[in-house]
């Protein structure tokens, strides 16, 4: 007789994230990192709110009971921890020049642009920031936005519109004064 | 000038922590833990240590204890009076036990006085 497949219980579902908390940091740390480190423009920083974010989300491991809800969870988390951060401390405005390249190989693209609109994303009020990392860094639609952020989903639209037209107003003066 | 969605995402895009963020990572989250045993600890026996809480814990111990005697006291005297009336309630069962088997008696007696008279009066007849 050939063996049924085993049918995960309740509590398989609630500690799946429990089991290996390592490999769960790791993957991750990507996402954590790349919010905070868009958002604050330093490094160290952002890597010190990781941390807290990961630290939180091993308090909070039972509470979590499925991998979609934990990727919710720490988006929704960072992004709080972020603006906390930000009031708490008042630090020094985009280094993003002095951050290393990303690691991760991207497409193709042209590096002084991005690292000019990564100083023009960190430049943005803290609610349109986080919009817009979470809109362009994680893929995610105006309502899932709305939903981490707790916002209404028509304000998380009007963020976007305008940090676009900001984003682009500011490119196009700098364009204009390269080819000047 | 257009701004393509592309070049944002581009520039947006996901960076690796620096090398060994998740054991750094795990390295505070045991720190934490063996931080919070301490803490839980130390808080325990700072409790002991401040003079008015060292105070406190005397009276609430004194209030305790006297509140203690006073339990157990009263228990004890309800004990006795239970035992008391139990007392009385066998007290009161073997007199009316006595009372049942006197009159008892009583009726034996009276049954054996008669058949003696009656057998005293049959000898005399005869």
């Amino acid at each position: 007789m050939a063996l049924a497949e085993r049918v995960p219980t309740r509590d398989d579902v609630q500690n799946f994230a429990a089991v290996d908390f390592a490999n769960l940091v790791r993957r991750h740390q990507a996402m954590v990192f790349s919010i905070a480190m868009h958002f604050l423009g330093d490094p160290s920083s952002a890597e010190e709110l990781a941390q807290d974010v990961f630290l939180q989300l091993h308090a909070n491991l039972k509470s979590l009971k499925s991998e979609s809800h934990l990727t919710f969870w720490l988006r929704k988390v960072t992004a709080h921890r972020c603006i906390d951060w930000k009031r708490r401390r008042r630090l020094p405005q985009v280094s993003l020049d002095d951050a290393p390249e990303p690691s991760v190989p991207g497409q193709a693209g042209d590096p002084f642009l991005a690292r000019r609109l990564r100083q023009y994303v960190a430049s943005l009020p803290e609610k349109a920031r986080l919009v817009v990392i979470l809109r362009y860094q994680e893929d995610l639609g105006p309502e899932d936005i709305a939903e981490a952020l707790a916002m209404p989903v028509a304000t998380v639209k009007s963020h976007l519109q305008r940090s676009l037209a900001m984003l682009r107003e500011k490119v196009t003066r700098a364009m204009g004064e390269i080819t000047r | 000038m257009t701004l393509p969605e592309n070049e944002l995402k581009h520039a947006l895009r996901r960076r690796e922590p620096p090398e060994g963020f998740a054991e750094r990572v795990l390295a505070r989250v045991e720190q934490e833990g063996t931080r919070k045993t301490q803490k839980a600890r130390e808080s325990l026996l700072d409790f002991f240590t401040r003079p008015i809480l060292r105070w406190a814990t005397v009276g609430a111990m004194c209030a305790v204890l006297v509140a203690g005697g006073f339990y157990y006291r009263h228990g004890q005297e309800l004990r006795a009076q239970r035992e008391r009336a139990q007392g009385e309630a066998a007290k009161q069962q073997l007199m009316l036990a006595l009372r049942i088997a006197g009159s008892k008696l009583q009726i034996a007696k009276a049954k054996v006085i008669e058949t003696s008279v009656e057998n005293k009066n049959r000898e005399v007849k005869e």
